[in-house]
């Protein structure tokens, strides 16, 4: 597996003056075609790092190099090529006057001839199942909807990398699975590098990894269902605490004596059976 | 819900509305600079039979113009009355102190009143057949010379079209904050004038600093798409001008001959 | 205070190219002392219907009261004054509405709309400060130099400020995370109890209607669907998948369970009653 992202001694402040600086000193690395979620309560650091690594912010020490490339000023636009990012609020980013517009709004910006646009702007509204929508105007589409665009955008630029930075938590439930479903197709179908910056415990349990943030700094770096047998914990590190851990608590409270391993709903399932059939 | 007419824009499928609108931008501005060519009943006839043809080929009830007309009836009537009370000459029917009601007077306010209807009639058939993001796209078509002289062409008309694209958000906004501030006691467009005044404050201040939390969003996700300025930028929306658009021009062309003849008439 | 709504419908823009009827009919009666949600697709006319609660909307045809008044298409917007402060409004992301120099003074805001003089108002302003737990320190600040979660507890004590008995919650956690979200829930619960405070509550999540309200509200199209006790709404999963409408994650989990051929008593709604069920069932074996 290669490295696609390598994050070393990243420090990055808002103020000069803040004691306490957003991102303290950050070492990380990601293979590519992995899917990494990066969580952590609300100032915890998460939005600061996904926007380190997109060089929209310069940090105050460390490097970061993506796909080999070492990020400066000058390299900036060219790492942008193999980075894609979706953000929170999904009007904010809608920047044409239609859905097609908008998905082509990255290749104008690099100058792709027309022909080309139109080939790629099909393509990608397929792949994100708008192409009904081609013509719509942002304000009759729904937060899903112009997520879907926003994710349409990304993928006609063609990068390696996707960087959803929260892009599910404006969303009604309904507009949340519907991307997070997307997410799950383009890691493992497409094989993008997904970083799913998340407080979901929908998203996070797809991951590979869950990286947690607190204070800038990195506290935990593990699989999914190792960290989720923190349970109850999961809610001050800014997750929700899964539902068979919820379960557990509440067994536990009855006298029950469950594993403390952490158990999927389906295991979960299982294990109560096994239990009962005993009786 | 807003289904919002901006800039009174509606949708058709006529001749007019599928013309390239740098066509009609130009020939708006062209048909009024020569509006002042006219000087005879002749020439203002034939002003009028052009703008009714396309009014007509633009397949949209005259009620809209007229409606247009109406708005600005009391700067027309002010103007027109000025004319004919202030201008002197030929039988004198009336007069009062500076006040004269001439024959020449009369004529005078007459023409007046067609010029105020050309226009009004003309730009209304502008914004009613063109949407305003072409119009957006037809100005920056147009401006593109101007990048000569400096002045950067392509972020103004960027700027354009995503404050048009950003209107009916903006609008929904300020619905809801509205009836936020209503639901808080706040009651707009009642009272005293001093109170009406005090009762935007609520509405700007959050407005405006939504307007600006949005702002910084929206630039920090187009520099993550890649937007570094107007230079090498391609064009995903295309306008395309076709025959009956060069028709058009010759057209103005040869009523713009006959107008000139029939001023000496 | 009970609300009850008489055939009421609610038209936008009616007698033009672009009406839309968003609510047919309505007849509903919202017990006082409740906490009520409602649930809905999008587009079953939630808001509509809330804007008629404080006023903001009179009905096209059809009537509803409120707290004893009367409200009626013919009712003049001047008679509705005091219903806004009756009926509190959060709205979705209440922190748009902020506006003014300091914490305390947008607090005050709405007090002073109703009459309020300068001192009481923020004498208020302070007590509901506490009552949402803002620090002390945030009081003469700047509202814009807050965090988003702060600023949505100063707009809701700006709400609760105004001393209402009912208060509508517009998805209230949208956008918090899971610490926030259960911080909020539980200070309308406590709100409610301690208070006595009727609330309406607008939500996507089913966890919330099952954990906190005794009665739930069902719209589709502009129309009832149904009413009744979460329990009730909850009982059939086919009808809930059939109406869009999710499930609480216990009662979706008790559907798995059955599935596997596990059979439990009755259909729970919470952790804790399905944690009690299991319990009961195990016991038959004794502890391991």
């Amino acid at each position: 597996m290669t490295a696609i992202i390598e994050v070393k001694n990243l420090t990055y402040r808002y103020d000069e003056q803040d004691k306490v600086p957003a991102l303290n000193n950050i070492n990380l690395t990601i293979e590519a075609g992995q899917w990494v979620a990066i969580i952590g309560h609300n100032g915890s650091g998460k939005s600061t790092l996904a926007k380190a690594l997109d060089g929209l912010i310069e940090p105050e020490a460390g490097s970061i190099k993506v796909a080999g490339i070492e990020l400066t000023s000058q390299t900036v636009w060219e790492v942008r090529n193999h980075i894609g990012m979706v953000f929170q609020n999904p009007d904010n980013q809608f920047v044409g006057a239609d859905v097609e517009g908008d998905v082509a709004f990255g290749m104008e910006n690099r100058g792709i001839a027309r022909p080309e646009m139109v080939k790629r702007v099909k393509a990608a509204l397929k792949a994100v199942n708008m192409s009904a929508y081609a013509k719509h105007e942002p304000v009759r589409l729904s937060g899903g909807q112009k997520q879907r665009v926003a994710i349409a955008g990304v993928l006609a630029l063609r990068p390696d990398i996707i960087i959803f930075d929260e892009s599910t938590s404006m969303l009604d439930p309904e507009g949340r699975q519907d991307i997070i479903k997307l997410m799950k197709r383009l890691n493992e179908k497409e094989g993008f590098t997904v970083i799913s910056i998340t407080h979901d415990i929908d998203e996070a349990s797809l991951a590979q990894r869950v990286i947690v943030l607190d204070d800038g700094e990195i506290i935990a770096d593990q699989k999914p269902a190792a960290l989720f047998t923190k349970g109850q914990e999961l809610i001050d590190i800014g997750l929700d605490v899964p539902y068979p851990e919820r379960l557990k608590h509440e067994l536990a409270k009855q006298g029950i004596t469950v594993p403390k391993k952490y158990l999927s709903e389906e295991e979960m399932v299982e294990w109560l059976w096994q239990l009962l059939s005993k009786n | 819900m807003n289904k919002f007419l901006l800039g009174r824009y509606i949708n058709g499928d006529s001749l007019v509305h599928q013309m390239d609108a740098r066509a009609k931008l130009a020939l708006s501005i062209y048909f009024i600079a020569i509006i002042f060519l006219a000087n005879n009943w002749v020439t203002y006839g034939l002003l009028l039979v052009l703008v009714l043809a396309c009014v007509a080929l633009s397949k949209i009830r005259l009620g809209f113009f007229l409606r247009g007309v109406s708005a600005m009836i009391w700067l027309i009537i002010f103007t027109v009355l000025l004319q004919v009370f202030f201008t002197t000459g030929g039988h004198v029917y009336w007069h009062w102190g500076i006040l004269n009601l001439t024959q020449y007077g009369l004529v005078r306010g007459a023409y007046v009143f067609c010029r105020f209807v050309l226009i009004i009639f003309m730009s209304t058939l502008l914004t009613l057949t063109t949407s305003p993001l072409e119009i957006s796209d037809g100005l920056e078509s147009l401006m593109n010379p101007l990048k000569y002289l400096k002045v950067p062409v392509y972020e103004i008309a960027l700027m354009l079209s995503i404050a048009l694209r950003f209107v009916p958000t903006l609008l929904d906004e300020t619905q809801k904050i509205m009836n936020a501030q209503r639901s808080r006691g706040v009651n707009f467009g009642e009272g005293k004038l001093m109170d009406q005044i005090k009762a935007v404050i609520p509405l700007l201040i959050p407005l405006f600093v939504s307007a600006i939390n949005r702002a910084e969003d929206l630039a920090t996700a187009m520099e993550a798409r890649g937007y570094r300025g107007g230079e090498g930028r391609t064009k995903y929306r295309q306008q395309s001008w076709h025959l009956k658009d060069t028709n058009a021009l010759i057209v103005f062309g040869l009523v713009t001959i006959a107008l000139l003849y029939l001023r000496t008439w | 205070m009970a609300i009850t709504f008489k055939e009421l419908s609610y038209t936008y823009q009616a007698n033009t190219p672009f009406e839309y009827q968003a609510l047919t009919d309505i007849n509903l009666t919202i017990p006082d002392n409740s906490y009520t949600a409602i649930i809905g697709h999008t587009g079953s006319g939630k808001s509509t219907l809330l804007q008629h609660l404080n006023g903001l909307l009179r009905p096209t045809s059809g009537s509803l009261e409120v707290n004893g008044q009367l409200i009626t298409p013919q009712t003049k917007p001047k008679q509705l004054g005091d219903l806004r402060k009756e009926v509190g409004f959060v709205f979705q992301f209440p922190e748009a509405q902020l506006f003014e120099e300091t914490v305390l003074k947008d607090i005050a805001f709405g007090p002073k709309n109703f009459g309020k003089s300068e001192a009481e108002a923020l004498e208020i302003a302070k007590q509901k400060a506490k009552l949402v737990k803002l620090p002390e320190e945030l009081w003469e600040k700047s509202p814009f130099e807050l965090s988003g979660g702060q600023m949505r507890r100063v707009a809701i004590a700006g709400i609760l400020a105004m001393a209402p008995k009912t208060l509508i919650l517009d998805e209230p956690t949208a956008g918090l995370d899971p610490k926030g979200r259960l911080e909020m829930m539980e200070m309308f619960y406590k709100l409610h109890q301690a208070e006595g405070l009727d609330i309406i509550l607008v939500t996507h999540n089913m966890n919330d209607v099952a954990n906190y309200a005794d009665n739930v509200v069902v719209l589709e199209g502009g129309q009832l669907l149904k009413t009744g006790k979460p329990a009730e709404i909850f009982a059939s999963p086919e009808w809930l998948l059939a109406h869009h409408l999710g499930l609480p994650k216990t009662t979706a989990f008790a559907q798995e369970l059955k599935q596997r051929g596990i059979k439990l008593p009755s259909l729970p709604l919470k952790e804790a009653d399905l944690a009690k069920q299991l319990a009961t069932m195990i016991g038959g074996i004794g502890n391991e």
